[in-house]
């Protein structure tokens, strides 16, 4: 198993292999970083233009592991996501093969996911889900380490299919991918209309994947105290609006949520906090680690109902609540 | 050396949780302490007060002590929650800011965790603990739960002090022999008004003897008076003079009340009032009753008591004041006696009043009872003043007879001689104010009828 001390140099050359190309967004790439470690997916949701594919791009190119792009559309079959058997001719004989697709890569960036149809959608989720993919009754595994980063662009819903909750539930973070600042506009401005331009190096070398999976081993066996998990358990059931939750009737959770968290957010919260420790040098897991990572664990798994959205009310601003109300000893 | 080394280390925070657990404890446990104290020792100071005013025994005050001490100590053993290892730790973070550190190496099993990266947050627990000195980050503070408890057992405690002597005294009055036999102790200490003392103790044990008559008490009561109010005159300085003072205001209402006791006797038996005027006469006689001094009702009830044999009435404590309310109406009062004394016959007048009201009282309440059947209608029409077949409507009237044997029993005893002897010039006649009736409407109320031999000339 890979040291605690290796894990985080290893992570902190990641991180700045993917800053020398990435301007801001620190949050997003440490959250990407995390989820990667920890097996999970990840949505990134903000307008187009603000470097999400690029991010996708350079982290892999760090990884030094593979990369494939889906630019979903109305139009996109499952079969150009998962493959298909196509008739081919081998000594002599003519034999159906099957033809990977794009799936069959360690990084696979499902760009604009919600353009998409849901019957396409579906096709990923068993990949994301099972790290399988099943064609014609055959199923084939995916390759290890396994990530889909999608993007969703908020603005553009024309002509669009929102992911289910379901599909939602099954990424690990859902992270905004928010405008960068003017420093860091100026940074951009910089970095890509110059002469010359930095390029990530690949950190891991030829037994990346060997040295990823132990990470991913070392992040599972980040001690966690029984009272932090105690409150990432009381944090997670306060999200459900039920009878004798959050005391009095008028609490945010009872007013705008319809569904609340489920239980797989609170492994989200689990894995990610252990992730954000080792990250941060440490081997176990603190309440700010907990707080951290809970907007981008929970944020995708609350359903808001109609007044939450007629009165603007954001899934961020719910949770903000619900940590000020639950305690944490 | 390195194994060894690393047991220290190993042990530390572990140590350093468990020595801070004994800490809290401690506070805890001071804290107990601290709330339950002040009301535990308001109540023996209370109890020591109760038996010094000989209100409790000894056994009783020494009883109540060991219960609060022994309800305190419960009350401290109940309070008394240790501390969780947990809160210890978690307290340990915060102060040291060990970022959950603490927590993780106290809560978290060993056995079911990597022991590299168990041992890892051991060693950085124990680094953060170096840096901490138990008693220099976790100081015993008072609460504020103390401070609360202290502010209210003083309260509580002052209250019942300033209380319970006003308790005290209305409980277990002080017999007036008592007082003037403190007075005239206070008086002895001073060289010039030893003789004053000696005739105040005489008094005292006059007013105890059971044989000795009303009339004897008295005569001794105002000849120490005199006494006490000459040497009052020549007296410069000022403790003695109001030493003197007060010894002067308590035989006077002692006396005083002695005459007024004299009288109501006198006139209970003979003496009368037929009057039909409603209550406020008897609303008075009470209120001069009570303005007369606390001294007055138990000195009148012990006088009586020894001269009636069973006669008269015990002493009210109604009747009974504040020694104050004596002393600063002293003259007044002294002046309302002196009245009532050389005024026999108005004393007996309002005694007699008071007498003849409460006889009235009864026969009022009895006509408000009654329906008016026999009487025609028009009768209660008629006006106040005018005559009716009744006689005078709503006539108003007070009729004084001086009784017979006030003159017969004047010739013993020597306040009736003097009022009877102030009584020479009343009229022997009753005397009535009854009120002529008004026949004309603007006419004043009473007119006073012309004299038989002017009507001719006038007219």
């Amino acid at each position: 198993m890979i040291e605690p001390d290796k894990f985080q140099q290893t992570f902190a050359r990641l991180e700045g292999e993917v800053r020398k190309v990435i301007v801001g967004h620190d949050d997003v790439l440490r959250k990407v970083l995390i989820a990667f470690f920890a097996g999970g997916h990840v949505l990134l949701e903000g307008v187009p233009g603000l470097g999400k594919t690029l991010l996708v791009k350079t982290l892999s190119h760090a990884l030094g592991i593979s990369f494939k792009r889906i630019q979903f559309t109305p139009d996109l079959m499952p079969s150009d996501i998962v493959g298909t058997q196509v008739l081919a001719e081998s000594n002599g004989r003519r034999e159906f093969q099957f033809k990977k697709g794009p799936i069959f890569a360690h990084v696979v960036l499902a760009d604009e996911i919600n353009r998409a149809t849901p019957k396409t959608q579906s096709a990923v989720l068993e990949a994301m889900e099972e790290k399988q993919v099943t064609v014609f009754g055959e199923s084939y595994a995916l390759s290890s380490p396994f990530i889909v980063l999608a993007t969703q662009n908020p603005v553009e819903l024309e002509g669009t299919y929102p992911l289910p909750e379901a599909q939602l539930d099954r990424f690990f973070f859902k992270l905004l991918v928010t405008p960068p600042s003017p420093a860091e506009l100026r940074e951009i401005l910089q970095r890509t209309t110059g002469a010359t331009s930095d390029d990530a190096v690949t950190v891991l070398g030829n037994d990346g994947e060997e040295v990823i999976n132990e990470m991913k081993q070392l992040l599972r066996q980040v001690l966690i105290a029984p009272p932090i998990e105690d409150y990432v358990v009381r944090l997670v059931h306060a999200t459900q609006p039920i009878a004798g939750n959050g005391g009095g009737p008028a609490t945010p959770v009872k007013q705008y949520l319809r569904f609340g968290s489920s239980p797989r957010g609170a492994q989200s919260v689990i894995l990610g906090a252990k992730g954000n420790a080792l990250a941060e040098g440490r081997v176990h897991v603190s309440y700010t680690d907990v707080e951290k990572v809970i907007y981008s664990a929970l944020r995708h798994r609350i359903i808001l109902n109609f007044q939450a959205e007629a009165e603007n009310v954001n899934a961020d601003q719910i949770l903000a609540e619900v940590i000020k109300q639950v305690p944490r000893n | 050396m390195q194994r060894k080394s690393d047991q220290r280390v190993r042990e530390s925070p572990e140590k350093l949780i468990t020595g801070l657990m004994t800490r809290l404890r401690n506070h805890i446990l001071w804290d107990s302490l601290w709330v339950f104290l002040p009301p535990v020792l308001v109540s023996i100071y209370l109890a020591a007060y109760l038996y010094h005013a000989a209100w409790i025994t000894q056994t009783t005050f020494l009883l109540a002590s060991f219960t609060a001490v022994g309800l305190l100590i419960i009350g401290v053993f109940m309070r008394r929650r240790p501390p969780s290892v947990r809160t210890a730790a978690q307290l340990f973070d915060e102060r040291t800011g060990a970022k959950d550190r603490f927590i993780t190496l106290a809560t978290v099993e060993p056995s079911a965790c990597s022991p590299v990266l168990f041992r890892r947050v051991r060693q950085e627990a124990a680094q953060f603990g170096d840096r901490v000195d138990l008693k220099r980050e976790f100081p015993y503070k008072m609460k504020r739960s103390f401070y609360q408890s202290l502010v209210v057992s003083v309260f509580v405690g002052i209250l019942l002090h300033l209380f319970l002597p006003s308790v005290q005294s209305s409980i277990h009055p002080r017999p007036v022999q008592e007082r003037i036999r403190e007075l005239a102790q206070r008086m002895m200490q001073r060289p010039r008004l030893a003789e004053i003392a000696r005739d105040l103790q005489r008094v005292a044990s006059k007013l105890e003897e059971p044989k000795a008559s009303q009339g004897e008490k008295q005569a001794l009561v105002e000849e120490t008076r005199k006494k006490i109010e000459e040497q009052n005159r020549e007296q410069q300085e000022q403790q003695d003079r109001e030493l003197l003072g007060h010894a002067s205001s308590t035989l006077k209402g002692l006396d005083q009340q002695s005459g007024q006791d004299t009288q109501k006797d006198q006139n209970k038996g003979e003496g009368g009032i037929q009057s039909d005027l409603p209550q406020e006469g008897q609303g008075e006689a009470k209120q001069s009753q009570d303005g007369g001094g606390n001294n007055k009702g138990d000195l009148s009830a012990q006088l009586n008591k020894q001269t009636k044999e069973g006669k008269s009435a015990p002493g009210d404590p109604k009747e009974q004041g504040s020694e104050r309310n004596q002393q600063n109406k002293g003259d007044e009062k002294g002046k309302q006696a002196d009245s009532s004394k050389s005024d026999g016959n108005d004393s007996q007048e309002t005694a007699g009043k008071t007498q003849g009201k409460s006889g009235e009282t009864g026969g009022k309440d009895k006509a408000s009872e009654e329906v008016p059947r026999g009487a025609p209608p028009a009768e209660r029409f008629y006006q106040a003043g005018e005559k009716g077949k009744e006689g005078i409507k709503d006539a108003r009237y007070v009729t004084v007879q001086l009784p017979d044997e006030i003159t017969a029993d004047s010739k013993g005893n020597p306040t009736s001689v003097r009022k009877a002897r102030e009584s020479k010039d009343r009229p022997k006649v009753p005397v009535s104010n009854v009120p002529l009736p008004a026949h004309i409407p603007d006419a004043p109320t009473e007119t006073q009828r012309m004299p038989l031999e002017y009507r001719g000339m006038i007219r």
